[in-house]
This record gives C-alpha cells, sequence and structure tokens, in this order.
C-alpha cells in the first residue's frame, strides 16, 4: 500500500429544528442553539433562535474537519436565560449512520436523534442533515469489494445453477467503489 | 368556546401549511379525507386526444369522427364521461375538446374509448344529444391512466380495434390509432406562500397576553368550513407574526375560493378562545398584501334575538404574498423516477394449516382468492404500473424451508440467489408454490425484511438510480421482534423506501398501529435514534368497506406524499 497518499474527510451538517424542548419541565421560551461537536476544540455553533420557543429552527449548516477515528458528533442543545446559558439536552450522532454503508459516497443523510436532558431523561428531537466528504490527494486505483447478492439466501428448493435468464434489475448487490480509507 | 385540535406537540405546532408539511407535500387529514370522499383529490389531468388511419365509412367522403370516453368500474360497468365534437371529413382527427380527469394514484383509473363515425344528418345537433346506436362504430381502445402519465412524453398510443359481429370469438380488427396525450393542469402545481399579522388582538387570558394561532379553512357546499392549515401558537403575543404557511391552489379550489381565517387563543385544555375571524380569498388576500392595508377582525354576536358580527379593532395584514410552481408527483414519474413494487408473506404457524379451510392460506378449490391474495393483488395491481420491467422482489418469513432453519427471510420464488419474479401474477404463482414446499414456523419477525428492503434501497442510490421502493408486508400476527423492527424503519427511513403493512385474520394489531406513525409518536430506535420521516401505513384488511373509499385506497393514498417528502427534502428534481 502506499502510504504517501492521504485522504481527509469533511462532516458537513446542516442543524435543522428541534422539537419539544423543556427545560426545568417547561417549554424552553426563546433562544435555543447548537453546539455539534467532534471533539473539545472541533466543534461549530449555531446562532440563537430567537422566535421559535420549544420549536426552534435554524437551518444552519457546519462544516467540521473530521478525523477517520471519530466515531459519533455529540449534539447539544443549549439555551440562554436570564441565569446563563444552560444545556438543555444532548445527542450522539453516530458516524456510521452516516457512512459505511451502501448509500453512496457523500449521500445527504436526513436524521432525527433523542435528546437527553442532564438528569438522562427525554427531552424533545432535534433533526439535522449530515453528509461525510472524502478528500484524497492523489488518486489511486478503486478497490472493488466483493458482490453481495440482495436475494435472501434461504430457499426451499436445491440451488440451480447457471445465470438465470432475463432482465435483473440491480438486485445482485452490485459493485461498490470507493477510494480506499487510511488511518 | 373554540374546538379541539389534536395535532403534534400538544396543538401548538403548525399543521398542513408549514413549510415542513408543504416540503412534505402534507396536508389535513380530514380535508385530505373529505375531498378523497368526493372524487376531488388528486392532481387534475387535462387529456387531449388524436387519432390516424380511421375506418373511412362513409362512400363519398371520409369518416366524421366523434369520440367517447368512459370510465370502468371495479365491476366492469362503463360510464360514460365525455364526448368529443364531431371532426368533419378526416381519418386523421385531432380533436379539440378536452377531458380533466382526477389522478387518483391509489385506484386503478380505468378508461374506455369508443369512436364513432356521425352521419351527416346529425352534424348540426349537439353531441350531448346524439344517440350513438344511430352513428358507424369505429373501434375502441382502453387503457389505465397511469400508463399515460407515466410516459415521458405523457402521450399513449392505442390501437383501436373493431369486430364485424361481437358475439363471434377471434382476433378483432385492428383500424387505426388513438394516441391520448396527458397534461397535469397548472394548479395543481400552484402553491401560494403567505406570512400573516395581527395587530392589537384582544387579550383573552386572564393574566397575560394571549398565545394566538390562525386556523384556515376552505369553505365548501353551504359555507361548510373545512380546515386546511393551522399556525403555530405564538406565546404572549398581540402583535403576533407567524412562520408563512403554503397553501397549493388544489387545497383550496381556486384564487377566488373564500377562505376563513381564524384567529384563536390557544388553551391547553383544548377549547381554544375565538379571538376573532375574517373572510377572504387568496385573490383578496394577494390585494390586500399589495395595498399594504389590514382588514379588521370580526367576532359573531347575538344582539337581542338575531346575530350580528362585531367588527373589533384587531387587523389582519399580509405580511409576505408569493406564488410558486413546485414539481409535483407525476412530474418525476413523468422524468423516469419509479416505484419499485417489493412484497414480503408471513409464513408463521399461527395462519393454520394451509390445507383447512380455516386456514388463512387456504387456496380454495373455487378460485376463491384468501386474505393474502387479496392484498397482493389490490395493492399489486396499482403498483405495477409505475415499474418499468415489472419485476418484483418477493419474500416469506416464518417458514422452515426443506432440510433448512426457521428463515425470516426467503425467496418466495425458491431461488438461492435472486429474488425478483415476473409481475403480479409471478408473486401469485410463487406464493402458491411456495405454500406447498415449506413448513410454516415462527415466531413473527419483520426486522430481516425491512433490513433487506433497506439494502436494496441503498445499493440503488449507490447504482444512481431513481427509484422509490414500496415493500408490502402482509402478516396475521403480533410482530415478536418490536425493539428490531423499529431499529430497522428508523434507519430505513432515511432511504427511498415505504412500508405498507396489512393485517390478516383476527388478531390484536395494536403494534402495527404504533408502527403507523399516522396513530402514534414518532418511532425511536433503541440507540436513540429517531425516524426522520413517517414511512409506515398499516391497515387491517378486516376493515369494512367505508363508503367510496377502499381499504387498499387508505393503505396507498399516504404514498406520493411520502415519496415526495423523501424526493423534495434532498432536492431531487425530476428529469424534464
Amino acid at each position: 500500500m502506499d502510504r504517501g497518499h492521504k485522504a481527509s474527510r469533511t462532516l458537513e451538517i446542516t442543524i435543522l429544528s428541534a422539537e419539544n424542548l423543556t427545560l426545568d419541565r417547561k417549554s424552553v421560551k426563546k433562544n435555543a442553539y447548537v453546539i455539534a461537536r467532534i471533539d473539545p476544540i472541533n466543534y461549530g455553533s449555531t446562532k440563537a433562535d430567537f422566535e421559535g420557543g420549544c420549536n426552534p429552527s435554524w437551518n444552519e449548516k457546519l462544516t467540521l474537519d473530521m478525523p477517520f477515528q471519530t466515531s459519533f458528533v455529540t449534539l447539544e442543545v443549549k439555551c440562554k436565560t436570564g441565569s446563563g446559558e444552560r444545556v438543555v439536552g444532548m445527542a450522539s450522532l453516530p458516524i456510521s449512520d452516516i457512512s459505511g454503508d451502501y448509500t453512496p459516497e457523500s449521500y445527504l443523510h436526513f436524521l432525527s436523534y433523542r435528546l437527553r436532558d442532564s438528569r438522562g431523561e427525554k427531552n424533545g428531537i432535534i433533526n439535522v442533515s449530515a453528509r461525510v466528504k472524502v478528500q484524497v490527494e492523489s488518486m489511486s486505483p478503486a478497490v472493488t469489494k466483493n458482490p453481495m447478492r440482495n436475494g435472501c439466501s434461504s430457499s426451499w428448493q436445491q440451488p440451480t445453477l447457471g445465470v438465470p435468464a432475463g432482465h435483473q434489475k440491480n438486485y445482485y448487490g452490485g459493485v461498490v467503489t470507493g477510494v480506499p480509507i487510511w488511518s | 368556546m373554540g374546538n379541539c385540535f389534536s395535532d403534534v406537540a400538544g396543538g401548538r405546532a403548525a399543521v398542513g401549511g408549514s413549510a415542513a408539511a408543504a416540503s412534505a407535500a402534507a396536508g389535513n387529514d380530514a380535508v385530505d379525507h373529505f375531498l378523497k370522499s368526493r372524487g376531488l383529490y388528486g392532481s387534475q389531468i387535462e387529456l387531449s386526444f388524436s387519432a390516424t388511419n380511421m375506418r373511412d365509412r362513409d362512400v363519398l367522403s371520409k369518416s366524421d369522427p366523434m369520440l367517447v370516453g368512459y370510465t370502468k368500474g371495479r365491476d366492469g360497468t362503463l360510464t360514460e364521461a365525455f364526448r368529443t365534437e364531431v371532426v368533419l371529413n378526416s381519418l386523421n382527427p385531432t380533436w379539440i375538446a378536452k377531458h380533466t380527469i382526477t389522478f387518483q394514484f391509489e385506484v386503478v383509473q380505468t378508461l374506455v374509448f369508443h369512436a364513432y363515425d356521425v352521419d351527416t344528418q346529425f352534424h348540426n345537433i349537439d353531441v350531448k344529444m346524439l344517440k350513438l346506436e344511430e352513428q358507424q362504430f369505429l373501434g375502441e381502445a382502453s387503457c389505465v391512466l397511469s400508463e399515460v402519465v407515466t410516459r415521458p412524453s405523457r402521450s399513449l398510443t392505442l390501437d383501436l380495434v373493431y369486430r364485424e359481429d361481437p358475439t363471434i370469438p377471434g382476433n378483432p380488427r385492428r383500424c387505426g390509432q388513438l394516441i391520448v396525450h396527458a397534461e397535469e393542469c397548472i394548479s395543481s402545481k400552484t402553491t401560494t406562500e403567505m406570512v400573516l399579522k395581527c395587530s392589537n388582538l384582544e387579550q383573552k387570558d386572564l393574566f397575560s397576553r394571549s398565545d394566538p394561532f390562525l386556523l384556515i379553512s376552505k369553505i365548501v357546499e353551504a359555507g361548510l368550513p373545512i380546515p386546511v392549515c393551522k399556525t403555530e401558537v405564538l406565546k404572549n403575543d398581540n402583535h403576533p407574526i407567524w412562520k408563512p404557511v403554503f397553501l397549493s391552489i388544489q387545497q383550496v379550489g381556486s384564487k377566488e375560493n373564500p377562505l376563513m381565517i381564524e384567529c384563536f387563543n390557544f388553551n391547553s385544555s383544548g377549547k381554544h378562545d375565538l379571538i376573532g375571524k375574517v373572510q377572504k380569498s387568496l385573490a383578496e388576500l394577494e390585494k390586500l398584501h399589495s395595498s399594504g392595508e389590514g382588514v379588521h377582525l370580526f367576532l359573531p354576536t347575538t344582539v337581542g334575538h338575531s346575530y350580528q358580527n362585531k367588527v373589533l379593532k384587531s387587523q389582519i395584514f399580509v405580511e409576505n404574498f408569493s406564488q410558486s410552481s413546485r414539481h409535483t408527483f407525476l412530474d418525476y414519474l413523468t422524468g423516469g423516477c419509479e416505484l419499485n413494487f417489493m412484497v414480503a408473506i408471513d409464513f408463521t404457524a399461527s395462519n393454520g394449516n394451509p390445507r383447512l379451510p380455516d386456514s388463512l392460506h387456504y387456496l380454495d378449490p373455487s378460485g376463491r382468492l384468501n386474505a393474502y391474495q387479496r392484498a397482493i393483488i389490490e395493492v399489486g395491481e396499482v403498483l405495477q404500473f409505475y415499474d418499468s420491467d415489472k419485476r418484483f422482489p418477493a419474500w416469506g418469513f416464518g417458514a422452515r424451508p426443506i432440510d433448512g432453519p426457521v428463515s425470516h427471510c426467503f425467496n418466495l420464488n425458491g431461488s438461492n440467489n435472486h429474488c425478483e419474479v415476473d409481475g403480479v401474477q409471478g408473486i401469485m404463482i410463487a406464493y402458491t408454490s411456495a405454500l406447498y414446499n415449506v413448513s410454516l414456523a415462527g415466531p413473527t419477525l419483520f426486522g430481516p425484511v425491512i433490513s433487506n428492503a433497506a439494502l436494496i434501497a441503498s445499493q440503488s442510490l449507490a447504482n444512481g438510480g431513481r427509484k422509490y421502493f414500496v415493500l408490502l408486508i402482509i402478516t396475521d400476527g403480533v410482530v415478536t421482534d418490536l425493539q428490531e423492527t423499529k431499529d430497522a424503519i428508523v434507519k430505513a427511513s432515511d432511504l427511498p423506501l415505504s412500508i405498507l403493512i396489512v393485517g390478516v385474520g383476527g388478531a390484536d394489531f395494536k403494534e402495527m398501529e404504533i408502527l403507523d406513525a399516522d396513530k402514534g409518536d414518532r418511532l425511536e430506535s433503541s440507540t436513540g435514534r429517531v425516524a426522520s420521516r413517517d414511512i409506515v401505513q398499516f391497515i387491517p384488511l378486516r376493515d369494512v368497506q367505508s363508503g367510496e373509499i377502499s381499504v387498499v385506497q387508505e393503505l396507498l393514498a399516504e404514498l406520493p406524499t411520502q415519496f415526495l417528502s423523501y424526493m423534495r427534502s434532498r432536492n431531487i428534481q425530476p428529469n424534464i
């Protein structure tokens, strides 16, 4: 493997909205905002929503560098109150939800997560969209993964030989090609 | 006191006309049901007609053709829908008259066309007065409306056929071609965006300002108001400015149709106080926006024995008003998107021995269909028209194949390496064959088939496909892996996939209703991820037919909404 080639990943996450936010068992009135954090020094923040109350809407896009060892992004909903900034709730966005499955690279995922307050109790829902972008400094041959059949492996008769006749949709798993990723 | 409004977020969130709802092409369920029951739901399609190489029935001149169109009911009866004008002396007519029909996705809309040569002596008579038996029959053709609207050109060419003697079997003669062209009416595509605000609202709460919201209703049939949308609730605000509301012309009928706009003070008890109201059409609201003027709200009141409208100090203004066209479901179909049908059938032992008459899988020698067969046919016969090659993945679950363990996802066709069958009949044949070759077992698990369908959908994305998948699950029992099923559905909600669940037999389907987000909260996975959109629809097949809307119609009606929700949220454009 040519270790001279380097790749990096970028997380594009749009903080869309939240639902049913409460603080001290009362509906949040205003000034909710979100911090998306990969690590203590790698994060982005939305502006405060002054009008949305307990159902704020931000629609703000944040772009974060995302190391390959990153396993999740923390979404922290906060609120500016008369007594200072307070945490409304938090959720974790696993990177596996937006990368590593059969969806295309850079597929825009629309995701929602349950927020938990500082006591671990349910506290509303946060809605985001996110995609991972991979940049490679130089080109390398594409790696072909093993094709995977989508038909179930079970059947009620003996396996047949040969290739089925007729036009087939691409349900045999297809061939997923991509750029190799090094850690 | 006001009425209770059942909706999300304890009644405080916008319903129907919000940006999210507009994005999802969603409407008020009550409105949708009302319009559907009266055949008013769905896009309006304008059909135009022409023909080539028609039969020449005249001796000294060419035929004078007229086209008569019929809709064909499920029982085969023909109902006349329109007649064109008579085109004189032509074997290749282009009729000027158009026919407008409501496209209903969830119904197979069969159209039958009869062409006649109108005798010269009747040329000065209104075509509506013509007796068809006195005219020369030129030929007939038929098609399904969805066959026309899914064509890239939105035109379908049909052979006109003719039998000298309909009582004698044999191949009919071809006698020309009929071309049917469809265009979606502009009104179906037009959306109005408005920002409404009020000033000096009366204070309804005892110790604070009002918590106002607007309810917009369409006025139909002798003044009956049908809610179309509702704004969000604003807290402690006597001068509210609500978020934009989105209304389609299709929702309100026309720009000139009157709308009732009611301003309520929100009460958590559900009994909201009417602050005031006004009745205006979209056209009038547009004028208000242009002029910058407001209109005073009024409040119905009684003076003595008569009702009067008390004009209030409060006013409503149109802060913003704009109109735009959006891509519709039919645009996507024309632009090459397909709906791919998939089916998964419950083969668990709770269905009963298939050889016994009381089994849900019993194959009646007389040919009468069992519940599973009926569900397959009724759903499949609609969805097949939206798939170009009509090859459908078909699975069973909960059975023990020959010499194997229980399988919770096996190919219905018996193959080890592919799951597709040809057409709806292919599903029926594979289903029957499987019944004779597997042992019913258990438990009832949905997770594996949902995950497999999701895998197909995600791989389609990877291959650049423009497909949206519809998985039909037919089951008799209570699901065993409820949490795993929820997890699979939550994950699938990010993919181009919808899931239809049909319940057969007499079991308790409460857990199915949990999966159907229409009747419950948003689904949540075991890891805290929440479904990003509603992709599940559940219907128990035992429900009686309700008026004009069948069970299957209810099952399929949400599909265009779910499809559009997916497409628009990802800004996927049709190839037009």
